[in-house]
């Protein structure tokens, strides 16, 4: 029975919400919207739980002294400050506003910004011309990259100006977005579109169980 | 002084004649016609009308309408010349309405069309442009049913080896050998994304082997309702496997809903603990690299998964294995090797095949200059 009543609730959902895909008619697009706002009733209960889970992490870094637990104090900080402003005040407030403006955003940022040196580092191993196609990989690479910057483009026409195709740069760097890139991307966009329909039957013919906690 | 003045009158006398005789000479809006908006939910009405000829001297077109027995009123914002169409959204449900199409000079001269008969919205129950699509879905749906049914008979079915797949046991039993633990990654899917779904069937798998073999298995999680459904299918798993002993509750935990925060503590996790496997499986956005990279740091065996095709270059960039957009999928039957979940991805290869049977038959009609295939693709879009 425990297993029995999700199983048939997923699959009454299911049908019901793909039916409203193919369905204007307002009560079927008011089912469609009711239960799509329902989600939203989980979400206070999801932030008790998020809550009470990272406390009761942080408090057991504490008393069993892991590594670094001293860094679940600042957690606690953290948490404690945002609820004692946030909640009497509203995150309107000019202090919560500020600590939100001068601490989360710049910390999200830095995190943003490592990426840029974490591409090159990638891109250093990817483009090693080690194999033809990691050869290939530099070369298409190294074409989209000068078609980028305005400076390809003067590269190109100084120096293979005698060709009879200017800013052959960026012309070459749009057909290789266009074409063989688009191309790719759209066979794996396929590919995905057919998994998740394939995906989605099996879940609401309960063929795929483990979401429900359980093998298959 | 006089003949200026003389001009003047002149000049003024030219431009009203101009003027009238162009207000004189306008057309109005012919064939109008409102009909309820087909295919909505009965919100809006339609109004069409015939194009004016380019030297109608038309220069907008405002619409009015009138609620039986009422009076006129203008809808929407000036419309300009060259409109044919309206649709007016603004309609209440239960109201018949009249429209009248006005014609506008440029110098403001109107002139407006016969008045249509009146008209209500109703919503339809079924949107007749996606046939094509429900067409489509339920011939798809048929072949991975079919194929589900038929793996039934025990007929055993083909699957291309995955490598990134083969490498789960070679990457568990790395980290066991090592004495290390295992960091499973969700990204940032909600629990109701198909990605997120699918990467729980592929934890389920993971946490039965790491139960056998007594490895720590650390799952941080980005959403609080994904972290419990983890918790249950990893507890699950242990408890199939015959090793509850060895489950821990406190390794699937909540890390943060900050998206470069959940990047900076997976990060810090790594770096900290550093794991002999990293599993990247769900839907990443910016992150991806950030994680990747940093699990390809501490030398970890890496097996990332998405269908995200924007992060699919950061991946095979950094991790030893990827599963490339279904794939990851395709996983929860390949590694279970269930019969029905063989048999479903056999009918989503028979959709592909369709579909490529499609392209090539759409390419082939375009070069003989035949283009229904096109419209019809294009209508349905």
């Amino acid at each position: 029975m425990k297993r029995q009543v999700p199983l048939i609730l997923c699959f009454a959902f299911g049908i019901v919400m793909i039916l409203t895909q193919f369905s204007p008619h307002s009560f079927s697009q008011g089912i469609y919207e009711e239960v799509i706002s329902w989600t939203l009733i989980i979400s206070p209960f999801a932030l008790v739980l998020a809550t009470a889970t990272l406390i009761q992490t942080h408090v057991a870094r504490i008393q069993r002294r892991t590594d670094h637990w001293q860094y679940s104090f600042v957690v606690f900080a953290g948490l404690i400050t945002m609820v004692v402003i946030g909640v009497p005040f509203g995150p309107q407030h000019q202090a919560f506003e500020w600590l939100y403006t001068n601490i989360q955003v710049p910390m999200d940022a830095t995190m943003f910004s490592l990426l840029a040196f974490f591409i090159a580092s990638a891109a250093f191993r990817a483009f090693r011309a080690r194999t033809f196609e990691a050869s290939l990989l530099l070369i298409t690479a190294l074409i989209v990259m000068m078609g980028n910057v305005p400076v390809g483009d003067l590269i190109w026409n100084t120096v293979l100006g005698w060709l009879p195709l200017e800013d052959g740069a960026s012309k070459a760097r749009q057909w290789i977005l266009d074409n063989p890139n688009l191309s790719a991307r759209r066979g794996i966009i396929l590919g995905v579109s057919l998994g998740i329909i394939s995906q989605s039957i099996r879940i609401i013919l309960g063929i795929e169980r483990s979401y429900l906690g359980g093998g298959d | 002084m006089k003949k200026i003045i003389q001009y003047l009158t002149v000049y003024l006398v030219l431009c009203i004649a101009i003027s009238s005789a162009f207000s004189q000479g306008l057309a109005p809006p012919s064939n109008v016609t409102a009909v309820d908006t087909p295919n909505d939910d009965g919100s809006s009405i339609t109004i069409k009308w015939d194009a004016a000829p380019e030297d109608s001297g038309i220069s907008g077109y405002q619409i009015l309408r009138r609620i039986a027995g009422g009076g006129l009123e203008e809808v929407g914002e000036l419309l300009p010349a060259g409109t044919t169409t309206y649709v007016d959204s603004t309609i209440e449900k239960g109201n018949a309405y009249a429209y009248i199409v006005r014609a506008v000079s440029a110098t403001e001269a109107t002139v407006e069309s016969e008045e249509t008969a009146p008209v209500s919205g109703s919503g339809e129950w079924f949107h007749t442009g996606k046939i094509p699509l429900l067409v489509a879905m339920l011939l798809f749906s048929a072949a991975i049913v079919w194929n589900i049914y038929d793996a039934r008979s025990g007929k055993e079915i083909f699957v291309r080896r995955i490598p990134g797949l083969e490498a789960v046991d070679e990457a568990i039993g790395r980290a066991t050998e090592m004495g290390r633990s295992i960091l499973y990654s969700l990204g940032l899917g909600r629990v109701d994304e198909v990605p997120t779904i699918a990467s729980m069937t592929i934890l389920g798998q993971v946490a039965r082997r790491t139960a056998d073999y007594e490895t720590p298995l650390r799952v941080p999680c980005r959403d609080p309702i994904v972290m419990n459904v983890v918790r249950e299918v990893v507890r699950t798993a242990y408890l199939d496997e015959g090793r509850p002993d060895v489950y821990n509750e406190e390794n699937v935990f909540f890390l943060t809903e900050s998206q470069f925060a959940y990047a900076a503590g997976v990060d810090g996790i790594m770096v900290r603990e550093k794991p002999a496997a990293v599993f990247l499986q769900g839907q990443f956005f910016a992150e991806s690299l950030i994680l990747a990279e940093t699990g390809n740091s501490i030398g970890a065996i890496q097996i990332a998964g998405t269908d995200s095709e924007h992060q699919l270059p950061f991946f095979i960039a950094a991790c030893d294995y990827t599963l490339i957009g279904e794939e990851l999928y395709a996983a929860s039957a390949y590694l279970s090797k269930e019969p029905m979940l063989l048999g479903s991805l056999r009918g989503q290869d028979w959709g592909k095949l369709f579909i490529f049977g499609i392209i090539v038959l759409g390419v082939v009609l375009e070069l003989a200059g035949v283009n229904w295939i096109t419209t019809l693709l294009q209508r349905v879009s």
